[in-house]
């Protein structure tokens, strides 16, 4: 009688405590008035857009990591959480410092506003692979920039 | 063991409550009273030097030694955790571009490294913008108004571009009496009959961020702009054609009313009213040139003293032949010395022929006036004329013709010329019964037949 009072005290807690972030979502999404994206991280994907100058085909072939990974519904955080994790990657290439700001102001922006667990950011590292193309970059601006547009649509109709 | 659980779960809660560093409060603000001696507040320019940021923090106590005193921002930078401000006399700035813009930092005050107050904010919420500059006030005389216009840095910068400005004027003697106009352009008009006239005025404009993403605070007051309004126009310049034209404009119109009033009568009044003839007045204005004693009227009453006798036609065509049978009889002579002396008086036909009957008028009497021609018995125009009662001429002499009717079967026949020798005779035109009938008997075949136009001559 002891033995099953001891392990509903001692075993119970500690493994509800383990199993909540499982069940709970990986993000929660700030800034939902659109705010933040509108006027903050709109603005200098925009500068970058300008910036990047590429070749007009680089848009036909879509490099796999989209194919992994695309902004599907109820996955909209989980994708962007990955994407400006990924844009951080080319903090690192040779790049000017003004393109590094506006990287670093969307990538960092993007997380401020998901505020992702950890063990999402984790995951989200050992998936990566360097692929620092341009048209590459572009791309992922690209798809960055629809998925915020359509949290942003989504909490509107809500 | 319900014990023990219920142990362990207050244990468990007291740990958590005092987890916390002391003095820490739900809105991390310190509690303690010391700590209001460092109270700062600070605002946030945004790309006032290209991408480059300013924040500045000022403590609220202007009496605080702030001789070892360091502000330092954590939170909401990027690539970095945080960042000391640099100090210029009794302010802290901090200039840089790594402003995240998004989510709140933490502003410290330290003491030899020790935290003294912190505060949280949010760089975004504390923006003051620069200035207006180049603010111009232009009159337009077409429109009677004031354009303002002003500039401001922030129509080139991307994050903070919207704004809220505020133009302030007021006329210089009167103090603290300002107007106050909010708009989102960098142009305003103003009217000028809702200023003074002849009033020198100061005008100013400050902003404050639009309340969409950013707020903060109103931005220092713009250069002051002096302008003077300009004098009404009553004691004001006038344009000299507009008023040579309305001078013109003035005096014609009174010449033409002037004309108006003075050719009402004779000229204007006729053509637009015109007067409908009357016959009566219009033959008499055709004989409006009465010769002397010669009365020209149509009123009966005129002709009260000539007899009418009416003529048999027949009876009257055998006494002309008998006459001209007859030689010259001396009768005829003394009538026409009669009608010489009498010249051009009496014009009438004398009573006394009026009581001649026909049978006298036969044998004696030379007057006769025979059927056939209508002619003047007493021609104006003939010095034979006669008048037996000798008229005098105190009034134009007027034609008298005697109205001798004829009976029906009077033909128009002419007159004989045996007739010549009778001068002076009226006769009856027997060319329509009942109508006067006038022949004259001339010396001569041509005076026999007397028209209209020998009335205007003169006898």
């Amino acid at each position: 009688m002891f033995h099953v009072s001891f392990r509903y005290i001692f075993g119970i807690p500690p493994l509800i405590l383990v199993l909540l972030p499982v069940a709970s979502s990986d993000c929660d999404i700030n800034g939902k008035d659109g705010g933040a994206y509108q006027n903050v991280l709109m603005v200098n994907i925009d500068d970058l857009d300008n910036m990047i100058n590429f070749d007009s085909n680089c848009l036909n072939n879509e490099p796999n990591f989209f194919k992994k990974h695309s902004c599907d519904d109820n996955k909209e955080a989980s994708f962007l959480n990955r994407a400006a994790r990924k844009l951080k990657q080319f903090l690192k290439m040779n790049i000017s410092d003004d393109f590094k700001l506006h990287l670093s102001t969307v990538s960092q922006g993007t997380l401020t506003l998901l505020n992702c667990t950890s063990k999402e950011e984790n995951k989200s590292l050992k998936e990566q692979k360097k692929q620092n193309d341009l048209c590459f970059l572009k791309i992922l601006l690209q798809k960055i920039k629809t998925c915020w547009n359509k949290i942003l649509r989504g909490i509107k109709e809500h | 063991m319900t014990l023990l659980s219920t142990a362990l779960g207050m244990l468990f809660y007291l740990l958590h409550a005092v987890s916390g560093e002391s003095g820490y409060a739900e809105n991390g603000d310190f509690d303690d009273a010391e700590l209001d001696d460092y109270a700062f507040s600070c605002y946030s320019q945004l790309e006032v030097d290209g991408p480059q940021h300013l924040l500045t923090c000022t403590f609220d106590d202007s009496d605080v030694n702030s001789t070892n005193l360091e502000f330092e921002i954590c939170g909401a930078l990027l690539d970095v955790d945080c960042l000391n401000f640099n100090k210029l006399q009794e302010r802290y700035f901090l200039k840089t571009k790594k402003f995240l813009l998004i989510g709140d930092s933490k502003i410290c005050v330290k003491l030899e490294k020790k935290n003294m107050t912190c505060r949280k904010m949010n760089i975004v919420k504390i923006v003051k913008p620069e200035a207006p500059f180049d603010v111009r006030v232009v009159y337009r005389e077409g429109a009677n108004d004031f354009v303002v216009t002003f500039n401001t840095s922030h129509l080139q910068k991307k994050y903070v571009k919207v704004l809220i400005h505020e133009v302030a004027y007021r006329q210089e003697k009167k103090e603290n009496n300002w107007m106050r106009v909010n708009l989102t352009s960098t142009k305003l008009t103003l009217l000028q009959r809702k200023l003074q006239p002849n009033a020198m005025y100061e005008i100013k404009v400050r902003s404050i961020p639009y309340a969409n993403y950013f707020e903060g605070f109103w931005s220092e007051w713009s250069p002051s702009f002096h302008f003077r309004t300009p004098e009404t126009n009553g004691t004001g310049e006038t344009d000299p054609v507009l008023l040579t034209i309305s001078i013109l404009s003035f005096f014609s119109v009174a010449l033409m009313v002037t004309l108006a009033c003075v050719l009402w009568k004779k000229r204007i009044k006729p053509i637009i009213w015109p007067s409908l003839p009357d016959h009566k007045k219009t033959l008499e204005q055709l004989c409006k040139k009465p010769k002397k004693n010669l009365n020209v009227s149509f009123n009966p009453e005129s002709f009260l003293d000539c007899q009418i006798h009416k003529v048999d036609g027949i009876q009257a065509r055998d006494e002309a032949e008998g006459f001209l049978q007859d030689p010259f009889s001396p009768q005829l002579e003394e009538s026409e010395k009669q009608r010489l002396r009498g010249g051009m008086q009496g014009p009438s036909w004398p009573s006394e022929q009026a009581g001649i009957t026909p049978k006298v008028f036969r044998g004696e009497s030379p007057f006769r006036c025979l059927a056939g021609n209508a002619s003047v018995c007493d021609a104006p125009g003939l010095p034979s004329s006669r008048s037996p009662n000798g008229r005098e001429g105190g009034k134009s002499r007027p034609l008298v013709y005697q109205d001798l009717l004829l009976g029906p079967g009077t033909t128009n026949s002419s007159l004989r010329p045996p007739f010549p020798f009778q001068p002076g005779i009226l006769t009856l035109n027997p060319v329509a019964p009942g109508q006067p009938i006038l022949t004259s008997l001339g010396s001569s075949q041509e005076e026999a037949y007397v028209t209209m136009s020998s009335f205007y001559q003169n006898q």
